[in-house]
């Protein structure tokens, strides 16, 4: 490696070092009690998985520079200086964790695994080396903030294909089904890049008499899943600066686990940030919808940004007691759910993952064999893709589907 | 070997408290100066008042009693040995009416609770030595334990240790004596060193400076972060 590429991933590293990421490095006592916590270490039980161990990889690399137990007697927290193959660790190590701090439940002192892995994928990047796959789908959604007036027609048209489909779903009074650029509007809705992440929520929102508006530019932030926090907040921007414009009250944020806990973490802003789920139990609970009892058995997938990170554990429940008759749980205790293994950026870089993905996460593929459910349902884009890629996988014979889309599908005037 | 003794006994105890204060003071420094950044979130469901959970959570360890609850008692033991431990050499300083509301001889459990310390740290070496744990330990894991590991056995049993050589001196009271002396900055190991045990005394004293010099620049500095780290956790 060179000099100069050294010295610059030593200065990124230090730029990550606030008083609580210096807690983390420096709390652990290595008791391993977070290791069965982790979905891949319980479903291939090597020590690379544990949740300590993925830590440590960026921990003696920290000793090295920025301690002195690492700078006199490096043997004794095997201190590492940043080399290739470090780099190589590091990978493994981020790549690996989907950041769904289930350890964190674990752990005595709450070490936060995710924030550590911070440091490796910023390290990562510094040096080139992160997946070529997310930081090209950064990129496109940062340029597309920047050339959205080139890229509005084509959305726009794209728009008014999906609008007969809401049409079936619900009948509204207003004028357009799928309104964008409504300046007054309630609530912008920020969806996915797909109809299915727009069709059932316009319907529902349509149902329950919103005033809203749909945003330009998709939820997801890619900018998040690669560890990039300049396009973490350049695509969350653009989403800030049209809620702005159009002086919403609320930003209401798709099924997208990442997108929901970025936007929340927003401080200042002058709208409410809620995420879909949250939306739909509202409406239900103001008589705002309606919903008929779907047949068949279900049960409910906790994404871990929206629940064990989000705190969103009883909406979900609530529309699903007007929407089913025969709901399961799926873990004893929603807390400790196991992640579906597709988040941090795995089930974004595709196929390239699969096989890691399906390896992972065979304890989540167990859990929906062992709810006896017919129907798996779940919150989010990422967990829904991962589920359904378990659910081919493992020949699970189960169906997967979106908490909104069941919502539509269940209108009643 | 007196001039050993007694560079161990009494410089080598100062330079070790120095070395801890100054270095846990410099450590907590770095971490107040610390630039602050958005803290990410906790971990729900989250209950409140936030602190009191935290505080239980560093005292009580429940996520370890959940998980495994063969370490927990063990941690439990240690700490709670480690603290008697504490109170027992406060109680060589000087006469603390509140530690003596039920009435007892100096050391409490005559080696007894020294013994249980001792037999959880031979349980968190062997646990080291067993995957997974192996795997994630680095030698200062193995290192500090085998500290606390002589520090305890050699000061834990100087009582049995005296009966066992038949010896009558060095009791309590030369202990007082020397602790006392360290105290006034006037250092006095006369009294301590010339029993047929004092290599007993001057070893438990010898790796105690160790351990207390490694204190602020190894992971024991957990003692002093689990508060904060958890009360993050709980937002």
């Amino acid at each position: 490696m060179e000099a100069q590429l050294h010295d610059s991933l030593v200065t990124l590293f230090e730029s990550k070092l606030s008083t609580q990421m210096l807690l983390n490095l420096e709390t652990c006592s290595r008791c391993g009690i977070c290791t069965p916590a982790c979905h891949a270490y319980a479903s291939m039980p090597l020590a690379k998985y544990a949740p300590a161990y993925r830590a440590e990889v960026v921990r003696r690399i920290y000793k090295r520079y920025f301690t002195k137990q690492g700078r006199f007697m490096p043997v004794l927290g095997e201190a590492k200086d940043i080399t290739d193959a470090a780099l190589v660790e590091l990978k493994e190590a981020a790549y690996s964790c989907t950041g769904c701090r289930r350890c964190m439940v674990y752990c005595p002192f709450g070490i936060d695994t995710q924030q550590i892995m911070s440091i490796a994928k910023l390290l990562l990047i510094g040096a080139q080396a992160e997946p070529e796959t997310l930081s090209m789908l950064a990129d496109m959604s940062v340029s597309k903030g920047e050339n959205i007036d080139a890229l509005k027609e084509g959305f726009l048209s794209g728009i008014k294909r999906l609008e007969d489909q809401v049409v079936e779903k619900w009948r509204s009074q207003g004028e357009h089904p799928i309104p964008t650029d409504v300046v007054g509007a309630d609530v912008l809705y920020v969806a996915l890049a797909g109809a299915h992440s727009i069709i059932p929520a316009a319907a529902v929102f349509n149902a329950a008499g919103e005033k809203w508006s749909l945003s330009f530019f998709e939820a997801v932030n890619f900018g998040a899943f690669v560890g990039d926090p300049t396009k973490t907040r350049l695509i969350l921007d653009r989403i800030v600066n049209e809620a702005k414009r159009l002086k919403v009250k609320e930003v209401c944020i798709c099924e997208c686990g990442t997108a929901v806990r970025v936007a929340k973490q927003l401080k200042d802003a002058p709208f409410a940030v809620v995420g879909l789920t949250e939306m739909h139990a509202r409406y239900l609970r103001q008589g705002r919808i309606k919903l008929r009892k779907l047949p068949g058995s279900y049960t409910y997938h906790d994404p871990c940004q929206i629940a064990r990170n989000g705190g969103v554990y009883d909406e979900p429940r609530y529309i699903l007691r007007h929407l089913v008759e025969d709901f399961r749980e799926m873990s004893p205790d929603p807390k400790y759910n196991w992640c579906c293994g597709g988040g941090g950026g795995l089930v974004a870089m595709g196929e390239e993952t699969l096989e890691f993905r399906m390896q992972s996460a065979k304890v989540k593929a167990e859990q929906m064999r062992g709810s006896k459910a017919e129907v798996v349902v779940t919150a989010c884009e990422n967990c829904h893709t991962q589920l359904s890629d378990l659910n081919r996988h493992y020949a699970l014979g189960q169906r997967v589907v979106f908490l909104s889309s069941l919502v539509a599908d269940a209108l009643i005037p | 070997m007196a001039t050993l003794y007694y560079l161990i006994l009494a410089p080598m105890v100062y330079l070790a408290v120095a070395v801890s204060v100054l270095g846990t003071l410099w450590r907590i420094a770095r971490l107040l100066r610390a630039p602050a950044a958005p803290p990410p979130p906790p971990i729900y469901p989250s209950r409140k008042p936030s602190w009191l959970f935290a505080l239980g959570d560093a005292l009580l360890l429940p996520s370890v009693f959940k998980h495994n609850a063969p370490l927990w008692a063990a941690l439990g033991l240690f700490h709670l040995g480690l603290a008697a431990l504490f109170l027992g050499h406060l109680e060589l300083v000087a006469d603390f009416k509140a530690l003596q509301l039920i009435p007892h001889s100096i050391f409490l459990g005559k080696g007894l609770i020294g013994l249980t310390v001792l037999v959880c740290l031979m349980y968190f070496l062997c646990r080291r030595m067993v995957s997974p744990t192996k795997e994630l330990s680095v030698p200062e894991d193995y290192l500090l334990l085998v500290l606390l590991l002589f520090t305890v056995l050699f000061g834990a049993q100087m009582d049995w240790a005296r009966t066992w050589f038949g010896y009558s001196s060095m009791g309590v009271d030369e202990y007082r004596g020397y602790l006392s002396s360290l105290i006034r900055l006037k250092p006095s190991v006369e009294g301590v060193t010339s029993a047929g045990h004092s290599f007993m005394l001057v070893a438990h004293v010898f790796f105690a400076n160790l351990l207390i010099m490694a204190f602020p620049f190894t992971k024991l500095m957990h003692a002093i972060f689990t508060f904060a780290m958890n009360k993050f956790r709980r937002g």
